[in-house]
């Protein structure tokens, strides 16, 4: 049986996405994501929804050659974007069961 | 293997320069990332134009390409190295997971080491097994995971198989893999799941890659999911709206009796606490909402019925519209 976790190291995250602490220290400056414990940088964790924001992040920034505002702007029109995409899905499947 | 034709991939001229390159990167990127274009296969294409871009823009890397591409460029068959070749000066050790390149961009440019036809004897320029110098943790991977709703009252045991891309020797090569995993009780639609050390195999002394788990929930029947509560939809004949009724109600774990107060409506919703779904923190509630319906077909004695309401009524549903 393997181990599931619900959480991620920013050792591991600096590992698994090849970059530094202060990389991921400019990406959460900008509030793309949020470390959910960790008083000091090298104990943050951060729960498995902000480290795929960060990976999301870091592609944009790799993919699009765009500055970390920019970056951030777009990673919250797409958190929005997934909420709506959401919200509309519910909002189908009520109509469809109310017709 | 098949040559890959960057140039053509960003529709610029081989005197194209830097600038250019840049543009028209630019100008593709945003009509093929996945994040803005929701085709199926808008991730196979911009990876195919980020790997064009990925070599167009550094000078050593081009170079290296050019020379490749005037080797076998033209051939209209399959593509292979030429014997000795050896990824060069250009080589890749980005920012971007190897296996996100193609079957000839690794082959052309591999892990690292030193560049260009190898004329020499012996390993002078490096060594052929790049492993013996490049260290990597491997790439993470993901899966999607459906779950029924019923699944996610408790500890779930499952099965999973799925691929994992690893390269060997410079290929890129999916190794077919089962793993039984413990879902935990109370995973939400989208929610991700970390396996360590699941995911592609490292490279050289490299740990292996996480594997995330990609939770969705399988649409249910009966049941929608809002937040951490359900929502029912519970059909009622127009004399137990009119009346109240006492009713029996499907919840994910059982059957509950519901009361159905006299002049309900359709709409109406009714909290039945801690049915819903549970999260690690609390347990969510089943929302019954009443929708009134009219039985599909009807006697005389039923139209009698409904005549003498009719005449009796003075109720009228659109006096709203009457302003």
């Amino acid at each position: 049986m393997s181990d599931t976790m619900l959480i991620i190291s920013i050792e591991e995250l600096c590992e698994a996405q090849h970059v530094t602490q202060d990389f991921i220290i400019e990406i959460v400056d900008y509030g793309i994501a949020e470390p959910i414990s960790g008083e000091r940088t090298e104990e943050w964790l951060f729960d498995t929804a902000s480290a795929r924001w960060l990976d999301k992040a870091i592609q944009l920034h790799q993919d699009l050659e765009i500055d970390w505002f920019a970056v951030a702007i777009i990673v919250e029109l797409l958190k929005q974007k997934e909420a709506l995409l959401s919200d509309n899905d519910l909002l189908q499947s009520r109509l469809q069961r109310m017709e | 293997m098949q040559f890959k034709d960057y140039y053509k991939i960003l529709g610029v001229g081989e005197d194209a320069d830097l600038k250019e390159i840049k543009k028209a990167y630019r100008k593709m990127a945003l009509k093929l990332h996945p994040d803005v274009n929701p085709d199926a296969d808008a991730n196979d294409k911009f990876k195919e134009l980020a790997e064009a871009y990925e070599v167009l823009k550094d000078e050593q890397r081009r170079a290296e390409y050019d020379e490749m591409r005037q080797y076998g460029g033209s051939s209209s068959g399959g593509f292979e190295p030429p014997p000795g070749w050896q990824p060069g000066a250009g080589s890749y050790a980005g920012g971007r997971e190897q296996a996100d390149f193609s079957d000839f961009f690794n082959s052309v440019f591999g892990n690292g080491g030193n560049g260009g036809f190898n004329t020499g004897q012996g390993s002078e320029r490096g060594p052929r097994n790049s492993s013996e110098y490049f260290t990597s943790k491997g790439q993470d991977a993901e899966i999607e995971v459906p779950m029924f709703l019923e699944d996610t009252l408790l500890d779930h045991e499952k099965t999973i198989q799925f691929s994992i891309p690893s390269l060997e020797n410079g290929q890129v090569v999916h190794k077919s893999k089962t793993l039984k995993v413990k879902i935990p009780a109370g995973v939400n639609d989208g929610e991700r799941i970390r396996l360590k050390g699941q995911g592609g195999i490292g490279h050289g002394k490299g740990p292996n890659g996480d594997l995330y788990l990609h939770i969705r929930l399988v649409p249910h029947p009966l049941f929608d999911v809002q937040a951490h509560n359900l929502i029912l939809t519970v059909p009622i004949a127009p004399w137990e709206a009119a009346l109240g009724a006492k009713i029996t109600v499907p919840t994910l774990t059982g059957k509950i009796n519901l009361s159905v107060k006299p002049n309900s409506q359709t709409g109406q919703k009714l909290r039945i606490k801690g049915k819903g779904l549970k999260t690690r923190t609390e347990q969510g509630d089943l929302i019954a909402v009443l929708k009134v319906v009219m039985p599909e077909s009807t006697n005389e004695q039923d139209e009698s019925l409904w005549q003498q309401l009719a005449q009796s009524h003075t109720f009228d549903p659109r006096n709203q519209w009457s302003n």
